[in-house]
């Protein structure tokens, strides 16, 4: 190996190193499956008419308070939380805030999102051990 | 220009938004949330307008980022990007409608 094909490897190598790419990155998925999330949601939402008085839409309903899809609506909180709080970083950079201390506001915005994260996970895991709401 | 002042504007709105839409019905009302007790939060007029911004802006952010990811990769060419754009136009038009029919026995 040349001494110029290694150092391309190692700049290559050192871009995914940076905090900055992984947020991208993330960022990206994090939209995307938001994207799916909203168009499965407006199509629940509309079950509400398809049949009488809301059945169908009672029924997922239901369905959707098993454990298993608690635990997935978690996921896509997190996804929220990480999408949104990600969003205002590069909103604050917009306006030149975390310019020089990226990985600084980066860490922060990740802090918020695990303390919202720890509020909905209480009520997540309360729901699902007793089943019900942490205010009932 | 104006598509990256959109996707700001409706992310500041998405995240009051959503921040009440998930407070009123993850964290308060988890297990409960049904045709009639959607309609009793529906009753209050803040809470159409809540849904209908989280609606409209929603769907805006979401194919406007889509519409930015794709550029990235396959819609490169001008030519090949008013073509998307003019195709996610016309899905999120047919979204807000399908989304406002949804919920109109509620907010009626």
């Amino acid at each position: 190996m040349s001494g110029k094909t290694r150092e391309t490897a190692n700049v290559g190598a050192g871009l995914w190193k940076a905090t900055g790419m992984w947020a991208w990155l993330l960022f990206r998925i994090s939209g995307l499956i938001l994207v799916f999330y909203l168009g499965a949601h407006i199509i629940v939402v509309s079950t509400g008419r398809w049949t009488e008085a809301g059945r169908t839409l009672n029924d997922l309903m239901k369905a959707f308070d098993n454990p298993v899809m608690v635990l997935l609506d978690l996921a896509l909180v997190v996804a929220v939380l990480y999408h949104a709080l990600n969003g205002v970083r590069i909103m604050l950079m917009d306006f030149g805030v975390g310019i020089k201390r990226h990985k600084l506001v980066f860490w922060s915005a990740m802090a918020v999102v695990v303390i919202c994260f720890a509020i909905f996970a209480w009520v997540a895991f309360t729901f699902i051990a007793t089943g019900k709401g942490v205010t009932s | 220009m104006w598509s990256w002042l959109f996707q700001r504007i409706t992310a500041v709105l998405l995240i009051v938004m959503l921040a009440v839409h998930l407070i009123f019905t993850h964290i308060l009302d988890i297990g409960n949330v049904n045709y009639d007790s959607i309609g009793e939060r529906l009753a209050h007029a803040g809470f159409i307008v809540v849904d209908i911004v989280l609606l409209a802006a929603g769907i805006f952010h979401a194919l406007n980022g889509l519409r930015m990811v794709l550029m990235d990769y396959w819609f490169t060419s001008r030519k090949r990007a008013k073509i998307l754009t003019a195709v996610l136009w016309a899905v999120g038009i047919a979204a807000m409608v399908y989304g406002t029919w949804a919920l109109w026995p509620w907010i009626s």
